[in-house]
């Protein structure tokens, strides 16, 4: 099992190789789903192994990194989805696209759960899970 | 020479041995074998698109209660039906919107249900007349109550229609959809090679008349639709069809995002190929398909287009603007579009669905004209207070201070050595920063500043004002300098002044 960890970066924390000395410090293989950082922070979705989960959180804590685990992701009714793509434009991650065969995909493992999609969906198919 | 009459390939539907394809093969056939054999070999294309299209409605008729209503006004749902005509005649609009849940629902939403075979709540009112006495009806009905139930849409089918993006530093909710700031993304419309009006642009065999498959049954084209504009390539359909035979899989509801309900509805047109023309324009790809992109973020009716494109650029899903990767949404489905396509297909294979010819030609050269408006267009530019009193970040908090005790106004707009905008001070960021130990105005000011461009009619500037919950705005020119500051004072007073 793998887990998705969403790091917020700060101006000031984006101008240090912060990833990097994780990695090192830690050892840890981490996945890197999506990244969006400029000189004024940002943010980038890590996964990582179950068992180096714990690892990384005080690693990252050491380094005052804001971060938050995911564990979910957007539900997608397909039954009331018409496939417009209305969404896809709008989610940060890439998480929604359009297949070859123009019907709508969702990667769950990049959803970032930013919600969004949810109110551009014209016909209400985009659904935040209730944990 | 090719020739084919609409009467030979109906006599083949009929033996079953017609050659029919969809409008995406005969881009292929097309490409492969050239028009003439295309011509030959194909007797029917089908087209196929599927998207949110606001000119729609249904007309329906209650039959007479006892004692009988002539209704003044009607709502099916909370959501208003025009009654502007006989006693118990409504036309549900898809755009209008419910009274008590405002943009969740809305007349699509009406016309999916009435599909889908719900109960909808009918309300109405009349005054009351020697024959119609009754003032008030309440009642439940489902479509299967309705004597008729008749999609009739005044514009559908767009041709092709026009790709979005928008300039603004904030976010735009329009019926392009949801509109990042900045160019983040780009939305379109239309099906581009499998739309049907561009499979045949001069409406040789789509006309009055024409059989249509329309939200999953078999309708007709009316008339050339509202605002169709022929020499720009932007022709349209009216259409109608029996809502009763319909089906919620090509007719739906929608909402757009804060900016209304409209309704979805999916259209197929047969195209018979009769010759080599019909099969080149049959033919056409998404590569030979242009459309406009516009900045929405400029609030006018003529919008700025900032790039060509085809819609095989845009079915890419990503096209490069000033430099930069953006993401693309189309609007249409092409998923749905293509399933309408097929199904079409299908029907008329099975001979289940025959060609009719157009009993009247559409108009291919009348122009969709602007509105005739009796005012002029006030700008901020005309409207806006010239001389600005302006702050520098470096400059103490208390300076703001003694300006806004000393003079009557409260934006105070900081400007960098070019006199650009770069940040606002309200007296309000002032009061609350007293006793916080703060010195200099970049300290407080507020950053993301709201402006207007000189060139801005009045109206977006104080759809502005609203949106934001803010009293004033810088106005600024196109390299972010500081012209002028237009303030809700100004606002009210032009409309206190009677705009006329
Ligand atoms: S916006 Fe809604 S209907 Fe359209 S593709 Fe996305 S989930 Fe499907
Ligand atoms: S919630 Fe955000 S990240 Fe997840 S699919 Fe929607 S837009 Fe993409």
């Amino acid at each position: 099992m793998t887990r998705r960890i969403l790091l917020r970066y700060s101006a000031e924390k984006a101008a240090e190789p912060v990833l990097a000395s994780v990695i090192k410090e830690t050892g840890v293989l981490v996945n890197i789903l999506y990244a969006d950082m400029d000189t004024k922070g940002g943010e980038i979705l890590i996964s990582v192994k179950d068992s180096d989960a714990e690892r990384i959180f005080s690693a990252l804590s050491k380094r005052g990194i804001e971060f938050q685990e995911i564990k979910d992701a957007i539900r997608v009714d397909w039954d009331s989805c018409v496939h417009c793509g209305a969404c896809v434009s709008l989610c940060p991650t890439k998480a929604l696209y359009l297949k070859e065969d123009a019907s709508l995909g969702l990667d769950e493992q990049k959803c970032v759960l930013c919600e969004i999609c949810v109110p551009a969906c014209p016909v209400r198919a985009l659904k935040i899970p209730r944990l | 020479m090719v020739k084919k009459t609409i009467e030979e390939i109906n006599e083949r539907i009929r033996r079953g041995d017609a050659v029919v394809v969809t409008a995406e093969e005969m881009v292929e056939i097309v490409k492969s074998k050239g028009a003439v054999a295309a011509a030959k070999e194909v007797d029917v294309v089908t087209t196929g698109t599927f998207g949110a299209m606001c000119s729609s409605g249904a007309w329906l008729n209650f039959g007479h209660a006892d004692p009988p209503i002539k209704m003044q006004r009607v709502w099916l749902n909370d959501v208003e039906a025009y009654t502007g005509v006989a006693a118990v005649d409504a036309y549900i609009g898809a755009a209008q919107l419910s009274e008590t849940r405002g943009f969740d629902y809305g007349g699509g939403h009406v016309i999916e249900d009435l599909v889908r075979g719900e109960e909808i709540h009918v309300r109405a009112l009349a005054y009351g007349t020697d024959c119609y006495p009754r003032r008030e009806l309440e009642t439940t009905i489902t479509i299967h109550d309705l004597n008729q139930a008749v999609l009739l849409n005044p514009r559908n089918a767009h041709q092709r229609y026009v790709a979005a993006t928008n300039s603004r530093k904030e976010t735009i909710y329009t019926y392009m959809g949801t509109l990042l700031p900045e160019f983040r993304n780009v939305t379109f419309a239309g099906t581009g090679e499998l739309s049907p009006l561009n499979k045949d642009p001069t409406y040789r065999t789509i006309g009055t008349g024409t059989r249509i498959f329309i939200g999953g049954a078999q309708g007709y084209v009316v008339w050339e639709g509202t605002q169709h504009d022929p020499k720009r390539e932007l022709g349209t359909l009216m259409t109608v069809g029996d809502l009763k035979e319909m089906s919620p899989r090509y007719l739906r509801g929608a909402n757009i995002h804060r900016y209304g309900t409209s309704l979805f509805v999916g259209i197929g047109i047969p195209i018979p190929i009769l010759d080599e023309d019909l099969a080149r324009t049959a033919g056409r790809s998404n590569e030979e398909i242009k459309i406009d992109l516009l900045d929405y973020g400029v609030p006018r009716r003529d919008r700025p287009v900032l790039k060509q494109l085809t819609y095989a650029e845009l079915w890419e899903g990503k096209i490069e603007l000033n430099g930069r990767e953006v993401p693309v949404s189309p609007l249409s489905s092409l998923k749905v579009a293509r399933e309408i396509a097929e199904k079409l297909k299908e029907l008329i294979e099975r001979g289940e669905f025959s060609l009719t010819a157009p009993v009247r030609q559409l108009p291919v050269d009348m122009e969709f004209r602007p509105m005739k408006q009796p005012t002029r267009i006030i700008t901020a530019g005309a409207v806006m207070t010239r001389e600005v009193v302006v702050g520098r970040p470096e400059d103490p908090i208390t300076k703001a201070a003694r300006i806004f005790a000393e003079k009557n106004f409260d934006h105070l707009p900081i400007v960098d050595d070019e006199n650009r905008v770069i940040g606002i001070v309200t007296s309000w960021d002032i009061a609350v920063s007293v006793g916080k130990g703060k010195q200099k105005l970049s300290e407080i000011m507020t950053r993301q500043v709201i402006t207007a461009r000189e060139d801005e009619p009045i109206d977006a500037v104080a759809r502005k004002l609203d949106k934001f919950g803010i009293s004033g705005v810088p106005v600024v020119d196109a390299r972010g300098r500081l012209r002028g500051i237009v303030t809700s004072d100004d606002i009210s007073k032009l409309i206190g002044g009677g705009r006329k």
